[in-house]
């Protein structure tokens, strides 16, 4: 738009106004605070636009810190009308013109708005840091025509302009219809509207006002025949489209996906030191490595043979390896750990202090040995010799891997890797390995956690979707609940024998990869009453959630999430999204980031929370990279 | 409405920021249990505590969120900041870095709290005077140009300890009476009555209004 000429008047104007999901051109503006404006252009035909403009146009470059910022504070101001010359800084807003908007939804105590286009996919969404987005929605209703979704009385959908002269005309015409409580010729505006595009929603939303009527409202309404006649010939259609050349759609949207019921799949023995000796060869070599798994899968290991058996899981040793060979490669690891070792046995005390980086990583260790698993006799007391090995340990493992170097966490996984293996150069390989497989919990920028909050968030919704709308509702998709769970692979929630009996199965990657995730769907899915009967907010769930510590059977999550593992790869609506974290061959007949696909609930212009949570996780890690 | 049985009258929020080892967790130990646990784990994410006290003959029970320190878990910690009335800022008194980081924890509590969020500063383990990193003067110096409360405490003796988290409700308390901090805003970080499941501090305007008649 050439604006610049332009006069423009400011309808609406709020500041802290954060952004949290916009259109790819802005990604940019995405998570960053600023203006809020509803403009209208007078003189290019009355063109009305959402736009948004930054806090500051010189963003703080501190984007990593930004990333999950949910709120921040700036200065109040909200105007309403005025009238101004065009700003030269204009050309840099967020604009979206209002014709493309079809719907907006209100949700988080009225302190988010989304906008959403006529698919109904999201276009942008902001948070009002500052009360509420009541101010707005007052505006907008005054200057267009609004209805409350039925399904969602959050959802306001839009009608065409009110002062579209064809519109006033057909207003009046269904004025007297008074069948509705709300502006009823909007109402039957909209299922006309609707239903050459979304026959199935479309209809079952104007049969839900329809069954109102009938069964409901009073014989006192007189039906103004002509009204009757388009209602009677609208329903007729209806009828006509889906059953004919639609039919397919209508299957598939009628129907309500649901999964195959949870069967048991009780626990197995662990694997014993006689059966691993069957397995191996006179040479010690291991043929067949998925049998050994899927024992250890189904039951775990004996803790005879544990201490050996976690060295091939964890890729210390080989399983297609002699003992001559084996005996080679621990002769080499062994000579590479004290090379290693001495790299900063060896510092000068002038190095160090020319090395902040080095000291700052010193001094993270120390403070995380001391307080790591003391109460467990093998760390406890004053100068126990396992914290010290647990020290050199991690400050190796620093050097080995100096771009990761130490972060929080990564002593919690080593503390029983050591306590098993009671011997520092195994312990170390073996944590290698461990780390191998859960380095991305430690990024620098974190994206490993989200991505997997993420898709802890798809398979919840997948699994069960009235939960994730929960949760959603209660502000917490994002699942942050789970951050400890996940980064720690449920260290701090289970005894020391739990914790490595789940992960020895988990090590398996069977029966597929991200099954840990499957192990928080599952305990999440035992929690859920309780979450929801007790209506729990935020702040409740992430204090419950935090207080189940010690108090999980382990055995029955893991039977458990294998159970729901079967239900969800034999649903018949298994998406592309789902498939892809659980590691299948995705189909490629539905967009994988397509977020609806994260709950099959389609229905109306509602879309329901976790599809707007979805793509307000996507919209953050997009502003990311 | 009901009040149920409950023995206190308000609920404030606080959070406990600061790098990672200066002693959050046990200053909160120290609070709740009058004990030092010197060698609690670190924390993830966030833990809670709380502890009723009394301020003004009112009874207030103060639910503690203990964050993480660690620089890269700061994106989940910040998530936790929204709705606190009150923020323990805490440094470690025999490490100088920590000190240095306060300008950092204190934006992200400005940007992240509200204009009424009572902020007070805690120079900790100040049982480890022979180690003293920060002196006492220029802390305190920096607490009175950012208008913060300031004092040296010790999770290790308990010194101080009461006194941060109690002064810091007297604040608060102030505030209310003062009507400078206003129960009715969203995200106030105060409560009046105990949540109604469901109602976190987030939400306390409308349940205050509801309340407010009951007492
Ligand atoms: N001498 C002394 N030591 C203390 C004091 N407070 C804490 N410590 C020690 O400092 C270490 C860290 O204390 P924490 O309370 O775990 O630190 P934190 O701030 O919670 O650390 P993160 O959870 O990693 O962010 C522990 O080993 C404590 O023993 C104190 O007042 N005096
Ligand atoms: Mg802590």
């Amino acid at each position: 738009m050439e604006d610049n000429q332009e006069e423009v008047l400011e309808i609406f104007t709020q500041d802290g106004v954060l952004i949290t999901t916009a259109p790819a051109t802005y990604i940019h503006y995405l998570n960053n605070v600023g203006t809020l404006l509803i403009v209208e252009y007078p003189n290019s035909n009355l063109t009305r636009c959402i736009e948004w403009k930054p806090l500051d146009l010189t963003i703080d470059s501190d984007v990593q810190d930004q990333e999950w910022t949910v709120v921040s504070t700036v200065e109040r101001r909200r105007t309403y009308s005025g009238s101004l010359p065009v700003d030269v800084n204009r050309s840099k807003h967020l604009k979206i013109n209002m014709n493309d908007i079809k719907s907006f939804r209100v949700s988080h105590k009225n302190q988010k708005l989304t906008f959403r286009d006529g698919k109904g996919d999201n276009v942008c969404s902001f948070i009002f840091q500052h009360g509420n987005c009541d101010g707005l929605i007052a505006v907008l209703k005054g200057i267009l025509k609004t209805i409350v979704s039925r399904r969602d009385k959050h959802v306001y959908c839009i009608l065409d302009d009110i002062k579209n002269p064809e519109r006033q005309q057909l207003d009046k015409s269904f004025a007297e219809l008074n069948l509705f409580q709300e502006q009823s010729s909007a109402y039957v505006w909209k299922f006309v509207k609707n239903f050459p595009n979304r026959p199935y929603e479309a209809t079952m939303e104007a049969f839900s006002k329809i069954t109102d009527i009938v069964y409901r409202g009073p014989e006192h309404r007189l039906m103004d025949s002509e009204v009757h006649n388009i209602l009677h010939r609208s329903l007729e259609a209806i009828e006509n489209n889906t059953t004919t050349h639609s039919h397919d759609e209508y299957e598939l949207i009628a129907h309500v996906p649901r999964l195959p019921a949870l069967k048991e799949y009780p626990r197995g023995r662990p694997l014993s030191f006689e059966q691993w000796k069957a397995l191996q060869d006179s040479e010690g070599q291991v043929e067949d490595v998925e049998a050994v798994k899927l024992v250890i899968f189904r039951g775990g290991i004996s803790s005879n043979v544990r201490k050996e058996v976690w060295k091939y899981l964890l890729d210390y040793y080989r399983w297609k390896c002699s003992h001559a060979e084996q005996q080679n490669l621990i002769k080499q690891r062994n000579e590479e750990y004290f090379i290693m070792k001495l790299q900063w046995r060896s510092m000068t005390k002038i190095q160090e202090d020319n090395f902040t980086d080095y000291r700052e990583r010193k001094s993270l260790i120390e403070k995380d040995v001391n307080r790591t698993d003391r109460t467990l006799d093998y760390f406890a007391g004053d100068n126990n010799p396992n914290l010290q090995v647990l020290y050199d340990i991690l400050m190796t493992y620093a050097m080995y891997n100096f771009d990761l170097g130490y972060v929080q966490g990564m002593s919690d996984l080593l503390s029983p890797i050591l306590y098993l293996m009671n011997n520092e150069v195994e312990a170390f390989w073996c944590f290698v390995g461990f780390m191998n497989k859960v380095s991305s919990n430690f990024d620098m920028d974190q994206a490993g956690m989200k991505e997997q909050l993420q898709h802890l968030h798809t398979l919840t919704a997948f699994y069960d979707p009235e939960f994730a709308n929960y949760l959603y509702k209660h502000d917490s998709a994002n699942m942050f609940f789970c951050f400890r769970w996940l980064l720690v692979w449920f260290k701090r929630e289970l005894s020391q024998q739990d914790v490595m009996r789940l992960w020895e199965v988990l090590w398996t990657d069977l029966p597929c990869q991200n099954f840990h995730l499957l192990i928080c769907v599952a305990i999440l899915d035992t929690e859920k009453n309780i979450l929801m009967e007790n209506n729990y907010g935020f702040t409740e769930i992430l204090k419950h959630i935090n207080d189940l510590s010690g108090n999980i059977d382990i055995s029955t999550v893991i039977s458990k999430a294998e159970g729901m593992y079967n239900q969800i790869v034999d649903a018949e609506h298994l998406t592309d999204a789902v498939r892809l974290i659980i590691g299948l061959p995705i189909l490629g007949n539905t967009s994988i980031v397509d977020s609806k696909e994260a709950s099959p609930d389609i229905s109306d212009l509602t879309t329901n929370g976790d599809t707007d949570e979805v793509s307000y996780e996507n919209a953050l890690t997009h502003s990311f990279l | 409405m009901s009040a149920g049985p409950y023995n206190y009258s308000y609920i404030f929020k606080y959070i406990i920021i600061g790098d990672m080892g200066v002693g959050k967790s046990c200053l909160l130990h120290q609070f709740t249990e009058k004990k030092f646990m010197s060698d609690c784990p670190h924390t993830i994410g966030v833990e809670f505590g709380t502890r009723i006290i009394e301020v003004a003959g009112q009874k207030i029970k103060l639910q503690i969120w203990d964050t993480a320190g660690q620089e890269r878990f700061r994106a989940v910690t910040r998530s936790y900041y929204r709705g606190a009335a009150g923020a323990l800022m805490v440094y470690d008194i025999t490490r100088r870095s920590t000190y240095n980081h306060l300008s950092s924890w204190l934006t992200d509590t400005r940007n992240l709290t509200n204009p009424s969020t009572v902020i007070f500063l805690i120079g900790n383990k100040c049982d480890l005077e022979g180690q003293r990193d920060v002196t006492y003067e220029e802390a305190k110096q920096f607490a009175d140009e950012n208008g913060l409360m300031f004092v040296e405490a010790s999770a290790k003796t308990g010194q101080n300890v009461e006194e941060a988290f109690l002064e810091t409700a007297r604040k608060i308390y102030q505030s209310i009476q003062d009507g400078r901090l206003d129960l009715n805003a969203a995200e106030s970080g105060v409560q009046h009555k105990p949540s109604q499941p469901g109602r976190n501090t987030l939400s306390s305007d409308q349940q205050f209004n509801k309340d407010n008649c009951a007492c």
